[in-house]
């Protein structure tokens, strides 16, 4: 079998540079066997166009720094077989971000932003006592905790939102994610009413219109449309079933 | 350029966090739970009357004293004339507060078609298959576009009919008498409403359709039935009640004699 010859057609603007115009460059490639993104554009970078910019670090769908617009659709291009895309292959930066260059955004500090405004941190019932013996915590729900925990902040669930492209201050299915991962977790002091206040509004479950496409995009499969019906169900049962 | 360069030149970027603070009042939250659980159990009525509309009006199959007998029974007991004011209430309410999540500026609306389209097309130039295939198509950010255009075209079309029934049920304007009458309906529907209750018929299945699974899905019926399910008794609901509907048209439209009529021995 031949290889195919790809071609890729990638987005290039530099922000910072006030002579660039947002454009598409073509570079073709020919494919090999088993060809991630990851190594199709590095590829790129060291034989074709050294000043193309992206982002990788870990290149196994852990570190969440490769997402990228990929043929329509937010993914990590380290976990994207180029033998899954059409011989044309069109890549974008995220959108939602901040645009760094090319195909580079700045998810940090958005994700810095949802995260204080969520208080994405365990809230501490008391303070730390090393000594004490550790409270046994139930296997499901440690369970449901961890599977909150596999997001890796990749930005993908925040690119292909409607309302987090239109809306700023939406805490988006990322943020979503963190709210119900601290909900649940019986170490965290905050109580139904404190929630509520940032949960029960546009910015938080209620800015969601049930898209769908977070869930269908995220590249750890987390069950994001269970978090978004888990929050509404207990905003729902905060406002009717406790005197706030 | 294309879609995807549409989304990131029109772009809204998140600005750096304000630090933690409650959103909103208790107060004000309360008020939002209330707005989204108005918007959906009036879409839910609406779309379970919608299902009992199409077998009040299905009664034109087995012909028009079937049809007669059917509608002066609803007048005369009373259940027609509150039911035509409610749902006139309902439609309002349930537009005014659907209508809160449709983006207001024009760039932000071209946005999100934008988006939503570039992920509905991805699913044409991605090509893996098998078991490993990392593509899971999307269609439903595409879905939610036509139901926003579907539920305009019903704001006009719909607002016409139900003043229409109003009229029809309330006063003697129309017809023998006051109510609706089967000689009636057939001579407004022939003589063209036929096209405009075809385009109604459309938008109604498909906005309620779509609006009931999103329904399920956004308050955790995807949980206990698959999505996919869902997905089913969508498009099962969807052709089912588009179908008979036609059904009805074509009978109302004078193209086609009532079907089941033989069944009354007509």
């Amino acid at each position: 079998m031949t290889a195919r010859k790809l071609t890729f057609e990638i987005f290039r603007y530099n922000p910072e540079d006030p002579e660039s115009k947002p454009h598409m460059q073509e570079f073709t490639l020919a494919e090999e066997p088993y060809m991630t993104l990851f190594r199709a554009l590095n590829m790129i970078r060291e034989e074709q166009d050294t000043g193309l910019q992206f982002d990788f670090s870990c290149r196994s769908a852990v570190c969440g720094s490769c997402g990228m617009m990929v043929n329509g659709r937010p993914t990590l291009a380290c976990k994207t077989l180029t033998s899954d895309l059409a011989d044309t292959v069109r890549l974008h930066p995220l959108p939602a971000f901040k645009l760094i260059g090319d195909l580079s955004v700045d998810t940090g500090t958005w994700f810095r932003a949802m995260a204080e405004q969520v208080g994405a941190w365990v809230h501490e019932r008391a303070p730390f006592d090393p000594k004490a013996v550790e409270e046994p915590m139930d296997d499901e729900l440690a369970a449901a905790i961890y599977e909150s925990d596999r997001c890796i902040e990749c930005g993908c669930c925040v690119a292909s939102c409607g309302v987090a492209n239109v809306r700023p201050g939406f805490v988006a299915p990322a943020g979503m994610n963190r709210i119900a991962r601290f909900m649940m977790d019986p170490r965290d002091a905050r109580s139904d009413t404190d929630w509520f206040d940032v949960v029960s509004n546009d910015d938080g479950v209620f800015g969601c219109i049930g898209l769908m496409a977070c869930h269908d995009v995220c590249p750890k499969e987390l069950p994001l449309l269970e978090v978004y019906a888990y929050l509404r169900r207990r905003a729902l049962g905060t406002a009717f079933l406790k005197k706030a | 350029m294309d879609d995807a360069a549409e989304i990131l030149q029109t772009g809204a970027v998140r600005r750096t966090g304000e630090g933690p603070s409650p959103a909103v009042s208790a107060r004000e939250a309360r008020r939002q739970v209330l707005y989204e659980l108005l918007s959906g159990v009036s879409g839910l009525i609406l779309a379970l009357f919608m299902w009992g509309h199409m077998f009040f009006v299905g009664s034109i199959l087995l012909g028009e004293p079937a049809f007669d007998w059917l509608a002066e029974g609803l007048e005369v007991t009373y259940v027609a004339q509150p039911t035509v004011v409610i749902i006139l209430a309902l439609f309002i309410l349930h537009a005014v507060l659907a209508a809160r999540k449709i983006p207001a500026q024009l760039r932000e609306r071209r946005r999100f078609v934008a988006l939503a389209k570039e992920l509905h097309n991805a699913a044409g130039e991605w090509r893996s298959e098998g078991e490993e295939s990392p593509l899971r198509p999307h269609v439903e950010s595409w879905l939610w576009i036509w139901q926003v255009r579907t539920g305009m075209v019903m704001l006009v079309l719909g607002s016409f009919h139900l003043v229409l029934m109003g009229l029809d049920i309330l006063t003697p304007l129309f017809g023998e008498r006051v109510g609706i009458e089967a000689a009636t309906s057939i001579a407004r529907t022939s003589a063209g409403l036929v096209w405009a209750y075809g385009l109604l018929l459309l938008c109604v299945e498909f906005h309620a359709g779509v609006g009931l699974y999103r329904l399920a899905i956004k308050w955790g019926g995807g949980s206990r039935l698959r999505r996919k399910t869902l997905e089913r008794v969508e498009k099962f609901i969807f052709w089912f009640f588009l179908g008979l509907g036609f059904l009805v048209l074509l009978v109302l439209a004078g193209w086609i004699p009532p079907p089941l009529a033989f069944l009354l021995g007509g």
